[in-house]
């Protein structure tokens, strides 16, 4: 269902906003959702925005921005879409939005200062994110993209980031 | 003064119009069972899907999925019961435009064409053939981001529960807005909205309609029943696929009983 040059030209617009938990690969999640407001509704921490026009043609689909509020992994949402768009995920640890990924040269623990903020935070301590021998974060397979971490980093700006997952989603495996 | 069905009518409109006002309310007191738009509305365990949102997003996907399909089917019962009584009883977008329409004839009134509805048959049919293409070509659910009716009902859900309109939500409310006040009278509602243009096509012939006797109508040269139409159709000379939802104006208007309403076909006398 999707065309190489579609991807191409997808890509050319703009990089793939980070899409609410259980949300199918991107080009089929922007062909899908029909911009119903429901998983806005669902979600009680208001982590869910419509996109703007920099999106292109995913314009008013939800997706999340980490650094505002990120996602909390309450799964309230994905079954609520009328479109499959979303697909129900039976755990949250098998959610895959994205991955974290830390910047050495901003990160605090990475330039000596004392910081975990983001190893505390993270809903999976220990499992999606651990510090290594020398304090660092280290961030693992197992990290499911919800940006809780993003949004905790006391760096500014963020030295820990989601980078969103498009086409690679691999619910209920 | 509106008559008595034109009156039942704006009830409705205005129901369900303060429906969608009041909804994000509700979200922020932590109430989701009931959460959607003119999109998609869910209602506890039931969803009601727009079909011509869902059929953009069929054709944008290349896939039918299941529950998307099953969500239509009380939309498709209405509409072949009552037939588009979406565009003139439920649509705030359409009691919004009829008001931008009724403060426009205030300050500069203008007669509907006599000829202008016959020549809008096929322009409607091309525009819901082109936006549906489109969406197949370009994989993006257009009718769904274009649908007036969506974009009016999400527009409280951003203002009041997340305390921002989109600029996507603004940005084409107020070109459609801007459409409504310069173009054509009600331009969107009667050739363009690929969302009414859908409706009007579910129809079968048992569906409610309004008929037309021409040995009761006694007043040929002003039509009462077409300056009435919010659609500007004669409803003395329509066909079935003309545009008509249904909204009882002209059978308000009627000094004679030339038009009458037929809810159930089978009990046509």
């Amino acid at each position: 269902m999707t065309w190489s040059w579609r991807t191409w030209l997808s890509q050319l617009c703009a990089p793939a906003p980070l899409r609410p938990p259980g949300a199918r690969p991107e080009a089929e999640f922007n062909s899908l959702c029909i911009r119903c407001g429901r998983c806005v509704a669902a979600c009680s921490y208001r982590s869910l925005q419509p996109a703007g026009w920099e999106h292109g043609s995913s314009a008013g689909t939800p997706l999340v921005e980490a650094r505002k509020v990120p996602c909390y992994l309450c799964m309230l949402c994905p079954p609520v879409c009328p479109t499959g768009a979303l697909e129900e995920v039976a755990d949250s640890r098998q959610v895959r939005m994205g991955v974290a990924e830390v910047d050495p040269d901003t990160c605090y623990a990475h330039r000596g200062i004392l910081c975990r903020t983001c190893v505390d935070e993270c809903p999976f301590e220990g499992d999606a994110i651990h510090q290594d021998g020398q304090l660092r974060p280290v961030v693992t397979d197992a990290c499911v993209g919800c940006g809780i971490c993003e949004r905790v980093c006391p760096a500014d700006p963020p030295a820990i980031r989601v980078r969103p997952h498009s086409g690679t989603h691999r619910s209920g495996s | 003064m509106e008559a008595e069905r034109t009156r039942w009518r704006r009830l409705s409109q205005f129901a369900v119009a303060l429906f969608y006002l009041l909804l994000p309310f509700a979200h922020r007191f932590d109430f989701h069972a009931v959460a959607g738009n003119l999109a998609s509305l869910r209602l506890g365990p039931i969803d009601l899907n727009e079909p011509a949102a869902a059929a953009s997003a069929v054709a944008a996907s290349r896939e039918l999925t299941w529950s998307l399909v099953v969500g239509t089917l009380p939309v498709f019962l209405l509409a072949l019961l009552l037939g588009p009584v979406f565009c003139s009883w439920i649509c705030p977008w359409g009691l919004l435009s009829e008001g931008i329409d009724r403060i426009r004839q205030h300050f500069r009134p203008s007669a509907w064409s006599s000829t202008d509805w016959k020549r809008l048959r096929k322009p409607r049919a091309l525009i819901l053939a082109a936006f549906l293409l489109l969406s197949l070509f370009s994989a993006t659910p257009l009718i769904a981001l274009f649908s007036a009716p969506r974009l009016i009902s999400t527009l409280p859900l951003e203002a009041i529960f997340l305390d921002a309109v989109s600029p996507v939500t603004g940005g084409l409310l107020l070109v459609l807005l801007l459409l409504e006040i310069l173009g054509p009278r009600r331009l969107w509602c009667r050739a363009l909205c690929p969302v009414g243009i859908l409706a009007g096509y579910l129809r079968t012939k048992h569906t409610a309609s309004i008929h037309f006797s021409t040995d009761r109508c006694f007043c040929p040269h002003a039509p009462l029943c077409q300056t009435a139409c919010p659609w500007g159709i004669d409803p003395r000379h329509m066909a079935s696929f003309d545009g008509c939802t249904n909204c009882l104006a002209c059978v308000d208007q009627c000094p004679s009983t030339a038009l009458r309403f037929q809810l159930v076909y089978f009990f046509r006398t």
